[in-house]
């Protein structure tokens, strides 16, 4: 986990270098830096922006301060790139599902390479087929922003905060958390699959607040309980594929142990629908 | 001293409070909860069980601004609360109004929860019976606290003073209540089927195999904390701007001991690293410390935490099969 620690004493006067990139991804956890449209004149006054290909024509390539990685690495130019901008840089932040955990594009993990070669990979020569990786499997990664999208406000807060001298603290705790202080039904009760039990909030619970269950795409809280996770979606009638898939689908890479666990994990447990 | 009021005339009653102050009364929705009634709400107040959530938040409030900043300045908020009703509290809810009023205002004088508080009138409505399962305050001697008390007799509901604001109250409205000369005795206020919890004193059985059972279960997701109306824990964090990172508010939320990061200090120790401390530290902190520090039990047997949580541990029936 990070600390915290003085980074930057009497904030703004210097204005700290700032650069975010994207490597393999669908440039959504870019966007939801844009999407703090009110905010973001105030942004660009606190920091010295040097780069964002997304959205300027001149990028300056030097040494930053604080480089944001979007997505994950799946080509020889990804891996290229993050070791690049590891060098370049003092801190670096993976940005969303991607970068943090490897999400959707890193199921491919998971397959065999005849179920998807044919689709892309024949078709175009010169793509090769890279594992598909979260970034701190290649390169030191100082602090994580997950979420797919990430919670565009949590962007912000890491920046004002690194400017007063302290790296926020990754919010740890389960999405149940934030979704039992807003008052919802918990989605578990009424026979739906949600993850947010082993899953690290910070998202202010807002699928559940729409209806939705959790799927977990900020990646597994720090102390889940995984094995009595999978016994409760059993005695709701969900089978070890459908547990396997769901919990892969935003948490890619970082459940390792899954297949493991599932194997291990002999009954059902919990509570009856009432 | 006991009043009675006609059963149609408790809605005017009501209604007359919606209309000049805030009424706080429980509405069925999804899940049943405290909320601010209206006075054309009033015929929808839920009464048949208790509520899904309890009514902690109206004065132990959820990201609370304690005081906002600019610069080197603080300026704490005003804090102003109007004359509110609460109707249809229950025996355990009111007694944990009680036991948070003993942290926040008898200890320490926390302005937050005292002003909140202040202006507030507590109405409760008897359990003849248990209306769940999980409830289990019949043997955590609990006291009377409230301002009035409403006993439902089908045609009518007795009214009991419990306070001299409870008998302005009823001044107020004296066209509706009768006086009549009777007493509710102890024996009558004894609630059905609510006397679950077997043992007075949990005190040698902190190393008992038997947590165990409900550890193994846990998930610690903090749902029963978040629906416990006696649980008081916070956490502190600044909000600031981006246009003025100097400036900003400090925020009060809700807490666990239930999570990870609750006992996590500067230099990164962690003082309850074990799901299995955190569980049973909650229910060492309401059956046990509590009652060392302040003479009482800090659970009042509402049983939402079994209710709330995903696998209903049930940790009554664990305590009670401990040999
Ligand atoms: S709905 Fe999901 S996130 Fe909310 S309390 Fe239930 S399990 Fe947790
Ligand atoms: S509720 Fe779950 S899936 Fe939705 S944003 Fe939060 S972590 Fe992601
Ligand atoms: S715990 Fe007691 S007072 Fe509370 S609802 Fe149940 S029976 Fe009524
Ligand atoms: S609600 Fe149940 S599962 Fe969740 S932390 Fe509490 S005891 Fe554990
Ligand atoms: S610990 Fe459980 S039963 Fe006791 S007051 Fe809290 S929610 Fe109610």
């Amino acid at each position: 986990m990070v600390k915290a620690k003085t980074i930057i004493k009497n904030a703004p006067k210097i204005k700290p270098k700032v650069a975010f990139y994207g490597i393999t991804g669908c440039a959504g956890c870019l966007l939801s830096v844009l999407f703090n449209e009110d905010e973001i004149l105030d942004l660009i006054e606190l920091i010295d922006l040097k780069a964002f290909p997304f959205i300027k024509e001149v990028n300056v390539e030097e040494k930053y301060d604080y480089v944001f990685i979007e997505g994950l690495v799946a080509s020889k130019e990804d891996l290229e790139e993050v070791k690049r901008l590891r060098e370049n840089a003092t801190f670096v932040v993976s940005l969303g599902a991607c970068a943090c955990t490897g999400c959707i594009p890193a199921y491919r993990n998971f397959t065999l390479k005849e179920n998807y070669e044919h689709l892309l990979y024949k078709k175009v020569e010169d793509l090769e087929d890279v594992q598909p990786t979260p970034v701190d499997m290649h390169i030191k990664v100082d602090h994580y922003i997950p979420g797919c999208p990430p919670n565009k406000k949590e962007i912000l807060t890491f920046i004002r905060s690194v400017l007063r001298g302290k790296i926020p603290i990754p919010y740890s705790s389960p999405v149940c958390v934030e979704c039992r202080q807003n008052g919802n039904e918990c989605l578990l009760d009424v026979g739906k699959p949600c993850l947010g039990p082993i899953t690290a909030g910070g998202c202010n619970s807002v699928c559940i607040n729409g209806g939705l269950e959790c799927w977990g795409c900020r990646g597994p809280s720090k102390d889940m309980n995984l094995e009595l996770m999978i016994k409760i979606l059993r005695e709701k009638g969900f089978d070890d594929k459908f547990i396997q898939d769901r919990m892969r689908t935003f948490a890619g890479l970082k459940l390792p142990m899954l297949d493991e666990v599932i194997k291990h994990t002999k009954e059902k447990v919990g509570a009856k629908n009432e | 001293m006991v009043y009675r009021i006609k059963r149609d005339e408790l809605n005017i009653f009501l209604e007359g409070f919606a209309r000049k102050n805030q009424l706080v009364a429980p509405l069925k929705g999804k899940l049943a909860k405290f909320e601010l009634v209206k006075e054309e709400q009033v015929k929808d107040i839920y009464l048949e069980k208790n509520t899904y959530f309890p009514a902690k938040e109206f004065f132990f409030k959820k990201n609370e601004t304690v005081f906002t900043f600019k610069d080197n300045k603080i300026q704490e908020p005003k804090l102003e609360t109007p004359k509110r009703i609460f109707f249809g509290l229950r025996r355990c809810d009111l007694n944990a109004v009680k036991h948070q009023d003993k942290v926040f205002m008898e200890q320490i004088k926390d302005p937050y929860y005292m002003a909140a508080r202040e202006n507030s009138y507590l109405l409760g409505f008897h359990c003849w019976e248990a209306p769940s399962k999980y409830c289990f305050c019949g043997t955590l001697n609990l006291a009377d606290y409230y301002d009035l008390m409403f006993y439902d007799k089908k045609d009518y509901f007795l009214v009991e003073v419990g306070s001299d604001k409870g008998k302005e109250l009823i001044k107020e409205f004296k066209t509706l209540f009768e006086d009549i000369d009777i007493t509710i005795t102890k024996e009558e206020k004894k609630i059905k089927g609510a006397d679950r919890l077997l043992k007075d004193d949990i005190k040698g059985l902190y190393d008992h195999p038997d947590w165990q059972k409900g550890v193994n279960q846990c998930l610690s997701c903090a749902a029963c904390t978040n629906l416990c109306p006696t649980c008081y824990c916070f956490e502190l964090h600044d909000e600031t701007k981006t246009s003025n990172i100097q400036e900003g508010k400090r925020v009060r939320n809700w807490s666990s001991c239930q999570v990870l990061d609750f006992s996590r200090v500067a230099g990164e120790h962690v003082f309850r690293q074990k799901r299995e401390e955190r569980f049973k530290h909650r229910i060492y902190h309401q059956l046990e410390y509590f009652k060392e520090r302040y003479g009482v039990n800090m659970c009042v047997g509402c049983g939402r935490c079994i209710q709330g949580c995903p696998t209903r541990i049930d940790f009554v029936q664990i305590i009670n099969e401990m040999k």
